[in-house]
């Protein structure tokens, strides 16, 4: 059996059915104890309620929005690609791969004896026409830019790191 | 002057991009979260540190805020799983729920709350005094049911509990404040005397 504070608790707070509602409407009038002890728990309860809550410093909302910058401004580059992009490319070359790999299973001819193999040779592209002065240099150019770039962006966060 | 948007419409807002609609989140519940932060640590240093990386914590996974609850629901779940975190970190020494050591030993107080005279201080001083003195999650309960406008399934979501549990110890917690409330004020009388 629940004692009176509990019971008058669950009273106070809404938390009784309707016929223990009406138990304690009828305890409230007849028994002077329940009243009594009902009124000092009611006043507790009002007392509670009517806490202050505390304030934080004036720079607090200043402080997290700033924390919240500076976090998206360190953000690394690998945070911001879109994961979906990143397993998109990786399924290409996976398949790319596989496709590959099992078109030169079915067209290796397992069926070779003897021991003189007959093997073609390979005849590789004649990388000279490809290397003109032209394609050279344009090749040269973009791999200075690159490397320009790769420079830029290695200095920069390190300003960055210095400044945070 | 805070926004008047709805906690939903403020959060599509962030999510959206606009950081000034999430200082408006901030704003309308700091008080609360920095109060709830304060009962776990005890000290304000502590518990703005708490409270700012409870925000920081909320931001990140607002995203994944699924809106099945209140914001404020959620929001403070937070605040009690960063706040423990806390705890543990600085092995803070939150005295136990029934550790009446450390507690002013003073003779029987007669049954009574409203036997006293001797405030020249306001009885919400000797009430904060009080709630100061439970243990965090006594202190938290309470805030949580009188100040965070959270119903006892609200409150059981927050603390990862049932809700019966949460009535049990609410109950608890009361009976511990109001007894500890009684003493400080019966300390107070004597030193008056």
């Amino acid at each position: 059996m629940n004692s009176i504070e509990e019971r008058l608790w669950d009273y106070i707070d809404g938390n009784c059915s309707a016929t223990e509602r009406e138990t304690i409407d009828l305890l409230l009038i007849e028994s002077d104890e329940y009243r009594q002890k009902y009124l000092e728990l009611l006043a507790f309860n009002r007392e509670i309620a009517g806490i202050e809550l505390e304030e934080p410093s004036m720079a607090f909302t200043y402080n997290v929005i700033e924390q919240i910058r500076t976090e998206h401004a360190r953000q690394p580059l690998k945070a911001k690609v879109n994961q979906n992009i990143v397993k998109t490319i990786a399924g290409f070359f996976i398949v790319t791969l596989a496709a590959l790999l099992i078109f030169i299973i079915f067209n290796i001819n397992w069926k070779v004896t003897g021991t003189h193999v007959n093997s073609t040779p390979v005849k590789m592209p004649d990388i000279k026409n490809w290397l003109s002065g032209g394609i050279l240099q344009a090749f040269l150019f973009l791999n200075t830019v690159l490397a320009l770039f790769l420079l830029d962006g290695v200095l920069r966060k390190r300003i960055f790191t210095r400044q945070a | 002057m805070q926004s008047k948007l709805t906690d939903t419409e403020l959060i599509q807002k962030t999510l959206a991009g606009d950081q000034s609609a999430y200082a408006d989140l901030v704003k309308r519940h700091q008080r609360f979260v920095f109060t709830l932060a304060m009962r776990f640590t005890k000290n304000r240093e502590d518990a703005e540190e708490v409270a700012q990386d409870c925000f920081i914590k909320a931001y990140r996974s607002l995203d994944n805020f699924k809106q099945e609850s209140k914001f404020s629901t959620w929001l403070y779940s937070i605040v009690y799983t960063t706040a423990m975190t806390s705890l543990r970190k600085k092995r803070l020494d939150t005295s136990s729920i029934d550790d009446e050591e450390t507690d002013i030993q003073i003779a029987a107080v007669p049954s009574g709350y409203d036997t006293n005279n001797a405030e020249n201080r306001s009885r919400s001083f000797y009430l904060n005094q009080a709630i100061e003195q439970l243990s965090a999650d006594d202190a938290a309960i309470i805030t949580l049911f009188y100040k965070g406008e959270q119903s006892l399934e609200e409150i059981a979501q927050t603390l990862g509990v049932e809700a019966n549990s949460v009535k049990v110890k609410l109950f608890r917690a009361r009976q511990r404040l109001k007894e500890k409330l009684e003493r400080n004020l019966k300390h107070e009388v004597k030193e008056l005397i």
